[in-house]
């Protein structure tokens, strides 16, 4: 079990508090040091100024301010010594950083009365600059400040006027061509320009102010919306593992696992189950339950008649609740308050508006789901509903086919009992033991014989075939030498190959790299392939086996000189019971087994095989096994140089099972398994020596359902 | 004819244990049958032959194995030679106690295991090399 998680969803409000004040301040801190870059403009503008005014012959007290010129480039220079002492966690100087903020506006406002009072006082056309400031304290302070700063100079104003008018200060005009405009003599026009210069400072405070708040709610909102982003994300998240489980998984109890656990996890619940219905729809059993205690779903069955809160959820209406007290409502009620567990939601499992079972969601917090959660839990439930009958469907078939393996197994054993029964009599009869035969006598009997052998060699490779489509055998997993097989391939067929007059040669380098597989049934793939050369080589002709290392496999090329495959057959090279016309004019009585039990072995050991063949020229089978078993092991056919490209390549092919396209000389011998497999399907397996049944042409290798 | 020792043969099919019977008797064997391994086991009580041929899957799948078993485990005995037979040679590999190669192992209570149908040839050697030996 997980260890137990916080269970807010959400994170902690001081940590976030703390979090967002931290943002404030840094971008704070940037715009005081903004400002302090900006600042450094003002003394050259104002020298500029200074020198154009003094130009036009406008007279002033350009003294005064040039020094306040250098008054603003020293307290600039304090700013940007103080400001460097700010590290990278502004929160941890909050306070030091908003006085610093304020000293700076508080200066910037001396300044900028020194000037106005150098400039002509109320008369002054630096005025309006102040509107700079109030745009930047708004910027920079929080609105309340702003407010406050242009008050401050509508105030400050009104006294400089005042005070110039009275004669407390000495009045500084700003003289052109002798003339000036004198406000002090005309106070009405001095009132209505303080008048005006009031209003435009009050709007812009209000217009800067009320933008930044709207700014500062913009803010928040995408952060907002960011944190829901990554909620969302982390939910999809879960549901793209819900995905994966479905289409990686084909275990079913190990989807139940994976999405019980992926669930819980992102819902930050203790505990999600899933309950199954059965096929009756009358009981749900529990099939997996995630972080909850076992005794509330170890063995449990509920009988949905009973359970009006199962009955309506089946019904397709989920089902919330925030307090886990209704004991009528919950069968296991008691055991659910004993694990502390208070909220709990129910949504229906459907498959195409069929329901399959209930998935459930179990806090400990009261009132933990709210219909966002529910809406979430509705479309997992849906993900989750799929991947169990997936799992399900998969499993199926897997039954389904090593049914059929085993049927197959169970077919070909009871073939072979009355078959060694019949050659163990042959041998009495031709061993003479019940008189001497004539030579004719001798000759019928030895064709008897080699028929039956034939069956019975055919027997055993179909049981080799079931054997190793049913999963009971297991490819070994163990290393292979390949050259120690080879030099087996070789002392097998030498004699062989030498008796036919063939050449015969295997050709292993120096540096094969060793494989991981079945040795045994690696042996019998190249037996197989060699002895068909062999079988299908004339007098005179080669075969040859040559190993190769490629990139990540071993490359096993098993050539022959014989009379080759037509392209008409190379199809259904790998089907059961398909002899082409020319491997029947060689030899009548094959199997046809041999090659559809290579590529099994072959499939078994995630290899490939492919095939070049030219009727009259000869054939190549090239086998391609991985080094490491489930590392691929095949190569692009097209980058095989020694395949010539316009012979036909026939990659393995799937199981292939279109009897219809059985040439007519295979159907005969197909036809008779068939007959043979159907009558021992009729059978009764208690009684295994029941009298066969008439043939029917297409008998369906399959039994009825399995139990279970 | 003279007698090379006594068979006791075991095999519920008719057909093997006849055809069996006539080409070991017809080499000096003197025959005993059964056809299960009840009439095996009251047969043995009666008589201790000086091997045994013994099919493996007869009533149950395993009968052959189980008689083998009790007769090893019984000192009275348990050094009565056990050659088997069987038609399922892949099955006794798969379900078997073992694999093939463990066959002539401790594990096994058999001296040989043959897969029917056996050459008559290879039958007479192997009985006359057990013989031999014990």
């Amino acid at each position: 079990m997980n260890p137990p998680r916080t269970e807010t969803g959400r994170r902690d409000l001081p940590v976030e508090l703390h979090e967002r004040k931290r943002i404030i301040l840094r971008e704070l801190k940037e715009r005081c040091l903004w400002f302090i870059r900006l600042r450094w403009l003002v003394p050259p503008s104002i020298l500029a100024g200074t020198a154009v005014a003094g130009l036009l012959g406008v007279e002033f007290a350009a003294a005064s301010i040039l020094l306040v010129a250098a008054f603003i480039l020293i307290y600039n220079v304090a700013f940007l010594l103080w400001g460097r002492r700010f590290g990278a966690d502004p929160s941890q100087e909050a306070d030091s950083l908003r006085s610093f903020a304020h000293w700076q506006v508080a200066l910037d406002y001396t300044a900028m009365f020194l000037l106005i009072h150098f400039t002509g006082g109320a008369a002054s056309p630096l005025i309006f600059f102040f509107i700079f400031h109030i745009i930047f304290a708004s910027i920079l302070l929080p609105s309340r400040s702003a407010y406050g700063f242009s008050i401050l100079v509508v105030v400050g104003m009104a006294i400089v006027a005042s005070a110039e008018y009275l004669g407390w200060i000495p009045h500084r005009p700003l003289l052109f061509r002798g003339r000036f405009i004198d406000l002090v003599e005309q106070p009405f026009h001095m009132m209505v320009a303080w008048g005006f210069f009031a209003a435009t400072v009050s709007i812009t405070a209000f217009a800067t102010s009320s933008i930044m708040r709207m700014l500062r709610k913009r803010i928040d909102n995408l952060t907002e919306l960011n944190e829901t982003v990554s909620e969302l994300n982390e939910k999809l998240n879960t549901l793209y593992n819900v995905i994966q489980a479905i289409g990686s998984t084909q275990k079913f109890e190990a989807t139940l696992e994976t999405v019980t656990r992926e669930l819980a996890s992102v819902m930050e619940v203790r505990g999600i189950s899933i309950k199954l219905l059965s096929e009756d729809g009358r009981f749900l059993r529990y099939a997996a339950a995630h972080g909850l205690p076992e005794s509330i779903f170890r063995n449990r069955v509920v009988e949905v008649a009973k359970s009006p809160l199962n009955r309506r959820i089946i019904e397709g209406e989920p089902y919330v609740t925030g307090q886990v007290t209704q004991p009528e409502m919950f069968q296991f009620g008691e055991d659910l308050a004993a694990a502390h567990l208070q909220s709990a939601l129910f949504v229906p499992l459907t498959v195409e508006a069929r329901v399959t079972g209930i998935l459930g969601a179990y806090c400990v917090r009261p009132d933990r789901f709210g219909s966002e959660e529910v809406e979430f839990f509705r479309l997992a439930a849906g993900l989750v509903a799929i991947a169990l009958e997936n799992a399900r469907a998969y499993e199926a078939v897997e039954n389904l086919v090593k049914e059929r393996a085993w049927f197959t197994m169970r077919v070909a054993h009871n073939l072979r009992a009355p078959l060694a029964a019949m050659q163990s009599i042959l041998e009495v009869v031709r061993g003479g033991y019940l008189g001497e035969l004539n030579d004719q006598q001798k000759e019928y009997l030895r064709r008897l014989n080699r028929r039956v052998g034939t069956l019975l060699a055919m027997i055993s490779e179909l049981m080799t075939l079931a054997r190793s489509r049913s999963e009971k055998i297991r490819v070994a997993d163990e290393t292979v030498d390949l050259s120690v097989i080879a030099t087996r391939i070789e002392r097998t067929f030498k004699d062989e190959a030498a008796e036919k007059g063939l050449d015969f040669k295997i050709t292993v380098p120096e540096d094969l790299p060793v494989i991981r597989g079945d040795s045994g049934m690696i042996e019998q793939l190249l037996e197989n392939l060699v002895s068909n050369g062999i079988k299908y080589t004339a007098s005179g002709g080669k075969v040859c086996v040559t190993f190769s290392k490629g990139a990540g496999n071993v490359r096993i090329e098993v050539g022959d000189t014989g009379i080759g495959i037509p392209s008409a057959d190379l199809p259904n090279l790998y089907k059961e019971f398909y002899r082409s016309d020319s491997a029947k004019a060689i030899e009548a009585h094959g199997t046809g087994l041999g090659l559809p039990i290579v590529k099994e072995i072959v499939d078994k050991h995630g290899g490939r095989i492919m095939v070049e063949s030219e009727e009259g020229l000869g054939t190549i089978f090239v086998v391609y096994l991985p080094v490491e078993r489930g590392a691929s092991g095949g190569v692009d056919s097209t980058t095989d140089a020694s395949l010539k490209k316009d012979a036909p390549v026939v990659p393995n092919q799937g199981n292939g099972r279109n009897r219809s396209t059985l040439s007519r000389s295979a159907q005969a011998a197909a036809d008779f398994v068939r007959q043979m497999v159907r009558a021992a399907s009729e059978t009764d397996w208690s009684h295994p020596r029941g009298s066969a049944g008439r043939g029917q042409r297409n008998f369906p290798l399959r039994r009825p359902a399995p139990a279970g | 004819m003279s007698e090379k020792g006594e068979i006791l043969l075991v095999d519920d099919d008719p057909d093997i244990q006849d055809s069996l019977r006539i080409i070991l008797e017809s080499n000096g064997y003197k025959i005993r049958t059964a056809s299960n391994g009840r009439q095996a086991k009251a047969a043995i009580e009666e008589k201790i032959p000086d091997l045994m041929i013994l099919d493996i899957m007869m009533t149950t799948d395993t009968e052959g194995f189980d008689l083998a078993y009790e007769l090893r485990d019984n000192p009275e005995f348990k050094n009565l030679p056990i050659l088997m037979l069987t038609s399922f040679l892949d099955k006794v590999r798969q379900e078997g106690p073992g694999p093939f190669e463990f066959i002539m192992g401790e594990q096994w209570p058999a001296h040989w295991l043959f897969e029917k149908p056996v050459e008559p040839k290879k039958l007479l050697a192997k009985i006359e090399s057990i013989l031999k030996e014990t």
